[in-house]
């Protein structure tokens, strides 16, 4: 049992004070510059739907415990309220569903499971699950497109993926009964059409927000003594959180060899193993503030040719900045995957610094693992003092300082329905009615305060007093919610492209950057190898039909 | 040739007077019709596989319908043609028609795909596209580096055996407590490979709370790690591998030491040999057959070896501990590339055949020169 600092999860929440504080925190955010240009507005949901709010915030409840198969059964029964305005008891008897997700760190389908078990019960149709790991999603999902063998009815999927399914018109288009019970005007910007959409057509159903922010220990940025060895040892500056690559990469040398409370510190943790194509996101994290100029909607190819931009000196950049920060990083961190870095070692307590989904944000104070309580606050990725100018081909200072571009990993999960089960109209109906119940307003405010795998997707999830009522600590949840709001909200954040295949061009090069991190090539070498495969895979997919979508995933 | 002989090779002729021509010319029947209509039904659904346009089935079920109706229908054919000789054939038949079906077809079938360019996320799917995989494996530098790894993991058989060999003449003495040590020592060969990556691999080698690197900074190393390097990761993915792959060797090896003849080692004791001579001179060449297969078997479950290296390392750091299968896996898989994946893995069919038919000859040249 890990020690919790604060009152986590200690007082009794009421719909009086959900409401009071939710309305308060419009107004708080506007005070601490939440609320304007660069962030989410806080928004109250209605006030049914404020009232299961208050029900299932209170799940688990005080001074509990990680949320159990049961606590997940009682929310998802308390949400069934919009089901039953819609779907009669018993109206899919005899209905089987194959719903395809993931079975990551026991949330996404562990979730959905216990949130659709009172669904079952209510609509008599039957679930069967098809559970993948992360590191296998993309493989099975591929095979079943191509080859015909689709053996599911609705998946979870993210917007990367959408290029895949839709762009083949194998999705079913959403309901305007569904479009009403989710709510979809409330989504943050970010995930407004044309994500979730192809051709116009709105096919998805979204559980999710996703970017990458900047996870950090508040403790070694305040901590008396390395800030005095920071200024001996000639460091620029004042010893502060850093704010640009540059600094991040300073710090992490520094740290090395030194210790916080009794351990070894370490500054940065990268991303180094392969990992099924997800690791491209931490390197990508790296990439964005040099390589996402501002006004420039592409940053990883050329929009009018899809020559990949990887081998530009601003990636190059990139990867020099791990070869040269890696030996000062934890042992063994060029074996380390994704959750290797966020779970095991910086919910761990190893390492100070780390690109991340959302995810750590609740697992600070809700995973058992979490050794970090009180320690960690949150910003938007790093920028950087110069930015890579593709058209003019130099390195540049911009006027407003550095450059900033956080990176919009993945897009968020969603639920989508396939067109096959059109063919039975009660199959269809079920499929998108199970979509709705995880899509939903009241639903989704608990998926994103409880580890589930998602995070804050809704501008109502940005009320401040919904997460402190659950035993977060106010300043950290801010601080959280800050960096999620700023880089959903930043002018110029780097968006996925969501085009077919998009997983091959990040797993090759997850293959080349290792080859880099183990001295065997260096950076140039590296950015060119990953460039050329690039070049082949879309060739092997038409290059001709990728300029097209890439474009029309730029919205151009 | 005596007429005892001639009797003796003639008992497994049995006349086939019991058919009548009528009930040949009926048999004949039952297999040319389905055979007509597996040839057709293939043939149609080949066409409309190459070109959309042309008439098909949605998909190959259907083939595999008439695939087995052909099969029963051969099967009586053959007893209604042949009599007594086609019952025999029935014995033998249902496992030459699976293995024609799940080993011959989809071995003939993965060439087809090595001549192709088929990215599962192109819109054109499957194009034939010569020998253009087979030029991109001759410069793909992941698979020659995951190629020379297979040498040093295939040489680290050699030592396995040497450790299994001890082993087993360890287990082979009358020593205290023989049968439980037998059974402890099988532990590792019981579990999943699967399971000694996360057991070992992932839990007590992790650079950061595992115990051997707690134990190796307790002993002084300064920040150990087993896998940050090539070679230091290449023999920890050796000693997991070796962990759970001696026991196999040794309970082959135990085996053969325990057929040896008794009277050969008690001649030799009377003779005054040492132990080392008895073992140099005599056991270890009795046992000769028994290790050349056990070392074959195990170089063919070695050439083979990935899932230590997908759940351990994927391959890192930097393609120094992959292993040929691990690599078609990854192009597979997270690159969904069919026709490279396929070829890549038809090239290593052929070699690992042609490796093993040099192995094989070699052994059998050596086992005769030592005799």
């Amino acid at each position: 049992m890990v020690q919790r600092n604060g009152p986590f999860l200690s007082r009794p929440v009421s719909r009086r004070t959900i409401l009071k504080g939710a309305t308060g925190a419009t107004a708080a955010f506007a005070a601490s510059g939440l609320v304007g240009r660069s962030a989410t507005r806080a928004q109250t949901p209605a006030a049914e739907v404020n009232s299961v709010i208050e029900q299932i915030l209170k799940i688990p409840g005080a001074n509990t415990h990680q949320p159990t198969q049961s606590d997940m059964e009682k929310v998802g029964e308390l949400c069934l309220g919009p089901t039953k305005a819609v779907i009669k008891p018993n109206e899919f008897k005899g209905v089987g569903i194959r719903f395809m997700g993931l079975n990551n760190q026991n949330v996404h389908d562990f979730v959905f499971r216990a949130f659709l078990k009172s669904w079952e019960e209510y609509t008599g149709a039957k679930i069967t699950w098809i559970d993948l790991s992360q590191a296998d999603y993309n493989s099975h999902f591929q095979q079943a497109v191509a080859t015909g063998t689709i053996d599911f009815d609705m998946l979870e999927m993210g917007a990367p993926f959408e290029g895949d399914l839709l762009g083949k018109g194998l999705g079913s288009p959403m309901p305007d009964w569904v479009k009403k019970v989710i709510n979809i005007d409330n989504l943050v910007a970010y995930l407004k059409p044309p994500v979730g959409t192809w051709d116009g057509v709105l096919y998805r159903t979204t559980i999710d927000g996703d970017c990458h922010n900047f996870n950090y220990r508040a403790d070694y940025f305040a901590d008396k003594d390395l800030a005095s060895e920071w200024t001996k040892s000639g460091g620029q500056g004042d010893w502060a959180v850093p704010t640009t690559w540059q600094q991040v990469q300073a710090a992490t040398k520094f740290i090395k060899g030194k210790k916080v409370d009794g351990q070894d510190a370490y500054g940065y943790l990268d991303v180094c193993k392969p990992w099924g194509g997800f690791g491209w996101y931490f390197f990508a994290s790296r990439a964005t503030a040099y390589a996402k100029y501002p006004g420039d909607k592409s940053w990883l190819f050329d929009p009018t040719t899809m020559k990949p931009r990887i081998s530009d000196p601003s990636f190059v950049r990139a990867i020099q900045d791990v070869i040269d920060v890696l030996p000062d990083e934890p042992p063994d961190q060029i074996n380390a995957d994704g959750n290797t870095t966020g779970f095991n070692e910086f919910l761990g307590g190893t390492g100070s610094m780390c690109p991340w989904w959302g995810d750590i944000g609740p697992a600070v104070y809700t995973s058992d693992s979490s050794v970090v309580q009180g320690k960690v606050a949150f910003s938007i990725l790093p920028g950087s003092d110069d930015v890579y100018n593709t058209k003019t081909q130099k390195w540049e200072k911009l006027a407003s300082g550095p450059n900033f571009a956080p990176n919009m990993a993945y897009l968020g999960w969603g639920v989508y329905v396939m067109k096959a089960t059109e063919k039975n109209a009660a199959l269809n109906k079920a499929c998108w009615s199970v979509a709705a119940h995880l899509g939903g307003e009241a639903i989704s405010q608990w998926t994103s305060c409880y580890p589930s795998g998602f995070q804050p997707y809704r501008t109502t999830h940005f009320n401040v007093p919904y997460w402190t009522e659950v035993g977060y600590p106010k300043d950290y949840i801010e601080s959280y919610l800050k960096s999620q709001s700023d880089s959903y909200n930043h002018p110029n954040s780097a968006i996925e492209p969501r085009i077919p295949g998009i997983f091959q061009y990040y797993s090759a090069a997850e293959d080349e950057l290792a080859k880099a991190y183990a001295g065997k090539e260096d950076a140039q070498t590296c950015a060119n190898n990953i460039s050329a495969a690039w070049e082949k895979i879309t060739d092997g997919i038409g290059r001709e039909s990728q300029i097209k979508l890439y474009q029309a995933s730029l919205g151009s | 040739m005596t007429e005892s002989t001639v009797a003796a090779a003639g008992a497994w002729e049995v006349p086939d007077r019991s058919v009548s021509p009528a009930r040949r010319n009926l048999g004949r029947a039952v297999i040319a019709v389905p055979t007509i209509a597996l040839v057709a039904v293939a043939g149609i659904q080949i066409a409309h596989t190459a070109r959309a346009s042309a008439p098909g089935f949605a998909n190959w079920r259907p083939v595999a319908y008439v695939y087995v109706l052909w099969a029963i229908c051969l099967g009586i054919g053959l007893v209604m043609t042949k009599g007594e000789r086609g019952k025999r054939a029935l014995f033998v038949l249902p496992a030459l028609l699976f293995t024609l079906a799940m080993v011959v077809f989809p071995t003939a079938f993965g060439f087809v795909l090595a001549f192709s360019s088929w990215n599962l996320s192109s819109s054109v799917g499957r194009q034939f596209n010569g020998f253009a995989n087979l030029r991109q494996l001759f410069h793909d530098t992941f698979f020659w580096q995951a190629m020379l790894n297979m040498v040093y993991y295939v040489l680290s058989v050699l030592v396995q055996y040497a450790i299994a060999f001890g082993l087993a003449l360890l287990l082979n003495q009358e020593i205290h407590l023989r049968r439980f040590f037998r059974i402890t020592f099988l532990l590792p060969f019981m579990l999943s490979p699967v399971a000694v990556s996360w057991m070992i691999g992932k839990s007590i080698m992790d650079a950061r709370f595992g115990p051997a690197a707690q134990l190796l900074r307790t002993l002084g190393a300064q920040a150990p790690a087993f896998f940050d390097r090539a070679w230091p990761a290449r023999l920890s993915i050796m000693a997991m591998d070796s962990w759970y792959s001696i026991p196999f060797m040794m309970i082959l090896l135990l085996a053969g030491l325990q057929a040896l003849p008794d009277e050969v080692l008690e001649a030799s004791k009377v003779d005054g040999s040492s132990g080392w001579q008895t073992f140099w001179r005599i056991v270890f060449p009795i046992m000769l057959p028994v290790s050349i297969t056990t070392i074959i078997l195990r170089t063919i479950f070695e050439l083979k070896l990935a899932d230590v290296v997908i759940n351990v390392t994927g391959g890192a750091p930097g393609g120094a501990t992959d292993t040929v299968s691990s690599y078609i896996f990854r192009v597979y898989n997270d690159r969904s590339n069919v026709g490279y994946g396929t070829a890549l893995a038809e090239f290593y069919l052929i070699v690992i055949v042609l490796f093993l038919a040099l192995m094989l000859w070699l052994s059998s040249l050596w086992l005769r020169k030592v005799r």
